[in-house]
């Protein structure tokens, strides 16, 4: 129960179905970080929600696990110039690992959380599916899961339009009911993630070049950018003949370079073809190479088909369609029509 | 709900909470104004006052009422500010209402020094001694702890630093009811108390002053209170913790006796149960067990308890939501790992010993 409006009503349909149903919150960050963290805050929309279902609320401390599994890795990866998803991360190895071996020291048979996404269950064998709400779907944060993970785990509002979700709240008088949802790393919410990293990371300016190699800008460190990156670049269009604005398309790590390219349309800002490594297939079979599947490189766009060959160390993927901004770091998560097959981190990319 | 953690807090009082009802509804006048009902309603303060000053030994002048213990500790530790001597020393387990407030005053130039307390809480008084130097203002140490309940030997301390002429201020919240305070007998300038600790209201307390005439008002404004606390008076509550502290005292020695009897029947029935338990406190105030539980998460006994509708607590129910090792368990020695496993149980007046053998068969079928 993240005091978010989400779980509330995932809970709320869980109380409704019966079960008996206790909710916990999770601390994943010091909330002496006051500038960031807003954890106060969303506990009591947790206990309100939970003194209106009538369902005790629980609290765990998973800071140092946080921290360790998850903090350190996206700092690391920051660091290597790349674009970790730290939410993935965090699902594979808090929420749906420590958060769920406490749930089950306090007794739980089962924990629930409010992803938009739904699960089945075909004679033991876990599938995860497409949560119903096409904009909202949120299986893609959930690739890292396995089968055990999956038996243990429901997710009530899969089936659930967001607006719906928001109704049902506001119906129950659930103060949270028109609360932002979260963005990014869950606990920054809403602020300014460059200023979050800045806390982690000293200045390392370097040159913005163009595709010749020019300098045409300064940079205040790789980690600060992603690739498609087209605001707070500090260069306007119209240095050159073109007035179109300026992307980022790569990252030269060894002389500290961000590439930068212009028009949204440039071919440099789109690739074919990636390679992934520590792919996770969540049956633990992984497709045939001839199984016609589809995949995303980002959780905001849509998947797109794709060809996945097996080599010995990872897996190249060719897509049909050119793919804007593949940034390295991110991962790459896999479909059957409706069913998350896994996914995997990217490495490079090309054509 | 059998609640076990008195500490915390305590019900209200039948008859204080009727009082304060009537007071309520037939004198909201403010005690400021000079007719009649005004008149009234300051003559209900005083006479709390009155009952609060015969509670502890003190003099009507020497109470001050103000919204509860956090504001009395603040109260006196804020004149450190104007003064010369701006050094304070308080022991290792003092609330957060003093060692914060201790942090906020840092770039005020108030310096602050700790004791450590041995295995039991009690406070070392020869490292206290070793403390005091030339610029030493005030001393604070608190009566009785809340989290492990040890009572502190104040009349003791204060006999050994008499001669430095230091104010001496304790938080006695968790004392007053449970065991006999007369501040004469203590020897102490200042006394903090809050009248929901001993079945009054919340959101009320006072502070003793031994000498008015050396005190300025920390909340700034009217001349409520003589001069030493602006603001309306909170006329309810101040009748309410009135009648409390009468109540309080008045039932102390056999309330005492009761709760000293929960206390050992819990403890020998819960070694029974679970031999490795450990009992982190002697010499406290009658009723309050800290207690451990090695190979248990408190965390998880707390819910598994709660689940089962006792009340009791971790840590200080202060720091609800946040899990982390207890200050003051470490300060008594406890390892992180016993720290963590660690529940306060605090018992109180209406407390029986069926309820007592109800959670001793609850926790039974938890721990084994």
């Amino acid at each position: 129960m993240s005091g978010g409006v989400d779980s509330a009503v995932a809970a709320s349909i869980l109380v409704e179905q019966g079960y008996n149903v206790e909710a916990i919150f999770m601390k994943n960050w010091d909330e002496k970080d006051k500038e960031f963290c807003t954890a106060a805050e969303d506990y009591k929309d947790a206990l309100q929600v939970c003194d209106k279902l009538n369902i005790p609320l629980r609290s765990i401390d998973l800071i140092e696990e946080y921290w360790e599994k998850v903090f350190k890795i996206f700092l690391d990866e920051c660091k290597a110039g790349r674009t970790p998803n730290p939410d993935i991360l965090c699902n594979k190895e808090i929420k749906f690992k420590a958060f769920l071996e406490h749930a089950k020291e306090l007794g739980a048979d089962q924990i629930a959380t409010g992803h938009y996404a739904m699960t089945s269950d075909k004679d033991g064998d876990f599938e995860l599916k497409r949560g119903k709400d096409n904009n909202k779907d949120q299986s893609y944060f959930l690739c890292r899961l396995n089968q055990y993970q999956l038996s243990k785990s429901v997710f009530p509002i899969g089936e659930l339009n967001k607006n719906l979700v928001r109704e049902k709240a506001k119906k129950l008088g659930f103060m949270n009911y028109n609360k932002k949802d979260s963005t990014g790393i869950c606990f920054i919410g809403e602020r300014n993630f460059k200023n979050f990293l800045k806390k982690f990371f000293s200045i390392q300016p370097g040159e913005i070049v163009n595709k010749n190699g020019q300098a045409i800008g300064q940079h205040q460190g790789l980690m600060y950018y992603t690739y498609g990156q087209r605001q707070g670049l500090g260069i306007g269009g119209g240095y050159s003949s073109q007035e179109a604005p300026w992307y980022v398309s790569d990252k030269i790590i060894d002389e500290n370079k961000l590439v930068v390219v212009q028009g949204q349309t440039n071919s440099d800002l789109y690739h074919t073809r990636l390679t992934a490594s520590n792919v996770n297939w969540i049956s633990g079979v992984p497709p045939q190479e001839s199984q016609n599947i589809t995949a995303k490189i980002r959780y905001r766009s849509n998947d797109t088909s794709c060809q996945i060959n097996y080599r010995s160390n990872d897996i190249l993927i060719d897509f049909e369609q050119p793919q804007f901004a593949i940034a390295p770091g991110q991962s790459i998560v896999f479909y059957d029509q409706n069913v998350c097959l896994g996914g995997g981190f990217i490495e490079t990319r090309g054509n | 709900m059998i609640y076990f953690d008195h500490s915390a807090t305590t019900p209200i009082h039948p008859e204080v909470s009727e009082r304060m009802h009537e007071i309520n509804q037939d004198h909201f006048a403010n005690p400021s104004s000079v007719y009649k009902s005004g008149r009234k309603a300051k003559s209900l303060i005083e006479h709390a006052r009155f009952q609060i000053a015969e509670s502890i030994g003190a003099k009507s002048n020497q109470v001050c009422f103000c919204s509860g213990g956090t504001e009395a500790n603040n109260q006196v530790l804020w004149t450190l500010v104007n003064q010369k001597d701006k050094h304070i020393i308080i022991s290792a387990i003092e609330h957060p209402a003093i060692s914060k407030v201790l942090e906020r005053l840092k770039p005020f130039g108030v310096k602050a020094s700790l004791v450590p307390v041995n295995r039991q809480g009690v406070l070392n008084t020869s490292i206290l001694l070793d403390l005091i130097r030339d610029d030493t203002g005030l001393i604070s140490i608190m009566l009785a702890n809340n989290e492990i309940g040890v009572i502190q030997p104040i009349q003791k301390i204060i006999k050994q630093i008499n001669k430095y002429n230091i104010l001496f201020h304790t938080d006695a919240v968790q004392a007053i009811g449970k065991i006999s305070v007369d501040v004469c007998d203590l020897g102490i300038d200042y006394m903090s108390l809050s009248a929901h600790k001993f079945y009054g209201p919340k959101g009320v307390g006072a502070l003793f002053v031994k000498n008015r005439a050396e005190f300025d008002s920390f909340i700034v404004g009217g001349d409520q209170e003589n001069g030493l606390r602006g603001g309306t008076e909170n006329i309810a509550g101040i009748v309410g913790m009135g009648l409390a502290a009468e109540l309080a005292v008045k039932n102390q020695e056999k309330c005492a006796m009761q709760l000293k009897s929960l206390e050992k029947h819990f403890l020998l029935k819960i070694r029974q149960s679970y031999p490795l338990v450990k009992h982190n406190t002697t010499n406290n105030i009658p009723g309050l067990i800290s207690i451990s539980f090695p190979g248990h998460k408190s965390d998880i006994l707390m819910a598994k308890l709660d689940r089962a509708n006792f009340a009791v607590s971790n840590g200080s129910a202060c720091n609800t939501g946040n899990i982390k090792p207890s200050k003051v368990l470490k300060a008594i020695g406890l390892n992180d790992e016993i720290n963590l496993s660690t529940l306060r149980i605090s018992f109180g007046k209406d407390n029986t010993i069926e309820e007592v053998d109800e959670l001793i068969k609850t926790l039974d079928n938890i721990l084994n």
